[in-house]
């Protein structure tokens, strides 16, 4: 005979509830505020919130967040697999690179990238030469100046990837007669995703809020643009409440897209993947009609 | 097969390896014995190039490893010769060492298809095959995390198999698995010796040394020190530090 269930009376909280309490009426506190302060001005968020200006901005911090990340993302897989090498001049390269990038700060790279023409007001070899002032407007500036520096964050991310891999990965892989390259292509690096994909959603992440720092060099990003309206209106607040929420808006999504990608790479390390939220909904529900 | 002359191997100052001579037959299956840190797994990795031999000679097949002669001179080997090398020869870890991003099958065609640039159909048709003869006709799909230690080392051993390779050499294939186990691996290395494999396996299955050897050979701190059939290896050893270790193993 199978023993009746147990039915115990649950243990006592009251911390819990008193904490709880707090936090909610720290809620509403918030929430009316944000209601009836009038200076929060929502109906002027309203009406910019779709603005063409605003979305033009929006996509052009989309657009430089993307190319940006590409680019450093190339580059940091190339500056990790040098620095990782045997040869002491290319893997110093690497090193020199990723102290150079990392120990300026951006907004200094930025303001450099945009004044590189007075450094060097032709670029080209010989006869094949280009106007610097042509070739390097503020959006290449800023991509150059985005881009390069991610790159040093992204090789030490990289790097630490690869490091992470089992050198008897490796092994089996030479010993299989695979080259060096087909070994750090088809066997390493993409074990190394699954600790090199988490850090690098956050750097995207970190990008997408980077790229306001271009408003500096006259870049319509999505901040100068809401900077260029309220220059005129002295609606400050309000547009700059309009530029907070479409970031929080596209860091919700860009975090979904993190997670989803994290469990692709994640599904050969732990034997069952976590589930998405929409699994985790019908589990619940599942129990939930069992129980009944 | 393989041919060593005086093979020595050095870690810096600690000389691991101190004249190996030591010639196994085509079809022939040596097992190497000794206490941790005889080199025995050492001479087993210079065997196919994953540690490089400081003197001496090495050959497999006829091949000397990791150099070319030119008059008297020996001339390092380019990676893509050394690659070319150790595809001719299989290897199977004691961890195992199975690609942990990709199934049975893929670890299977993974070399023979991006290595020896098999067309993919006929890989996996020879999957699959390798896959039945070692008893995981059914886990192809596996992933490595999802498989026993005993089933990851048996598809570990049908992947080196894809390569047709001319030589096994195993690196104490059981070492990591629990005992209940070890006799699915051994089943398996069993039938390769029947098929006339030539195989180094270095162990510590005194067992499956005695019975599917055709020679024992002891190494002792980097030296060779007996190398008899089994049958007289283990009932008359000549040597002391032999008997020492066979006393404490048996």
């Amino acid at each position: 005979m199978r023993p009746d269930d147990i039915k115990a009376i649950p243990a006592r909280h009251p911390g819990r509830w008193i904490a709880a309490a707090a936090v909610f009426v720290l809620i509403l506190a918030m929430a009316y505020s944000f209601t009836t302060n009038p200076r929060f001005e929502w109906s002027v968020v309203g009406e910019y919130f779709f603005s063409a200006r605003v979305l033009r901005g929006l996509w052009l911090t989309l657009e430089l967040t993307v190319i940006s990340m590409l680019i450093g993302v190339a580059l940091g897989v190339l500056l990790a697999v040098m620095r990782l090498s045997l040869n002491p001049l290319v893997s110093g390269a690497s090193r020199f690179y990723i102290w150079l990038f990392r120990g300026t700060p951006v907004l200094v790279q930025i303001l450099f990238w945009f004044n590189i023409t007075a450094l060097y007001p032709n670029i080209g070899f010989g006869s094949w030469s280009f106007d610097a002032n042509n070739l390097i407007t503020p959006f290449i500036a800023a991509i150059l100046a985005l881009g390069l520096n991610e790159g040093a964050y992204m090789a030490e991310i990289v790097r630490a990837g690869i490091l992470s891999v089992d050198e008897g990965q490796s092994e089996a892989g030479a010993a299989l007669g695979m080259s060096r390259l087909q070994i750090m292509r088809r066997v390493v690096l993409p074990q190394a995703m699954r600790v090199i994909v988490p850090p690098t959603g956050n750097e995207t992440i970190s990008m997408l809020k980077t790229t306001s720092l271009v408003s500096v060099i006259a870049v319509s990003d999505l901040l100068y643009s809401v900077q260029l309206i309220y220059a005129v209106n002295y609606r400050t607040i309000p547009l700059l409440l309009v530029a907070s929420i479409w970031y929080l808006l596209v860091t919700t999504v860009l975090s979904i897209g993190q997670f989803y990608i994290e469990r692709h790479f994640g599904r050969s390390a732990t034997r069952n993947a976590s589930l998405t939220p929409l699994q985790q909904l019908r589990a619940a529900l599942a129990r939930r009609g069992a129980a009944q | 097969m393989v041919k060593a002359e005086g093979v020595h191997k050095r870690f810096g100052n600690i000389e691991v390896l101190k004249g190996i001579s030591l010639d196994v037959r085509r079809g022939e299956v040596v097992c190497l014995l000794g206490a941790s840190g005889s080199g025995k797994s050492t001479f087993l990795r210079c065997i196919n190039h994953l540690e490089k031999i400081d003197a001496g000679r090495l050959t497999v097949d006829g091949e000397l490893v990791g150099y070319r002669q030119v008059g008297n001179r020996l001339h390092e080997l380019h990676d893509r010769d050394i690659c070319r090398h150790r595809a001719e020869v299989g290897m199977v870890f004691q961890r195992f060492n199975l690609f942990a991003h990709m199934t049975a099958l893929q670890n299977i065609i993974e070399a023979p298809v991006h290595v020896l640039g098999q067309p993919r159909a006929q890989a996996l048709q020879r999957a699959h095959e390798l896959l039945a003869r070692v008893g995981l006709a059914d886990r192809g799909n596996a992933y490595p995390n999802q498989l026993s230690g005993g089933q990851q080392q048996r598809i570990a051993i049908a992947r080196a198999l894809a390569m047709s390779p001319k030589l096994m050499l195993f690196d104490e294939p059981t070492s990591a698995l629990d005992p209940e186990l070890v006799g699915e691996v051994l089943e398996v290395m069993k039938s390769l010796a029947r098929d006339g494999m030539t195989m180094v396996v270095v162990t510590h299955e005194m067992g499956f040394a005695r019975e599917v050897a055709d020679r024992v050979v002891m190494m002792h701190e980097g030296r060779i020190i007996e190398s008899a059939p089994p049958e007289q290896f283990f009932t008359h050893p000549q040597h002391e530090r032999t008997r020492q270790f066979l006393s404490k193993i048996l």
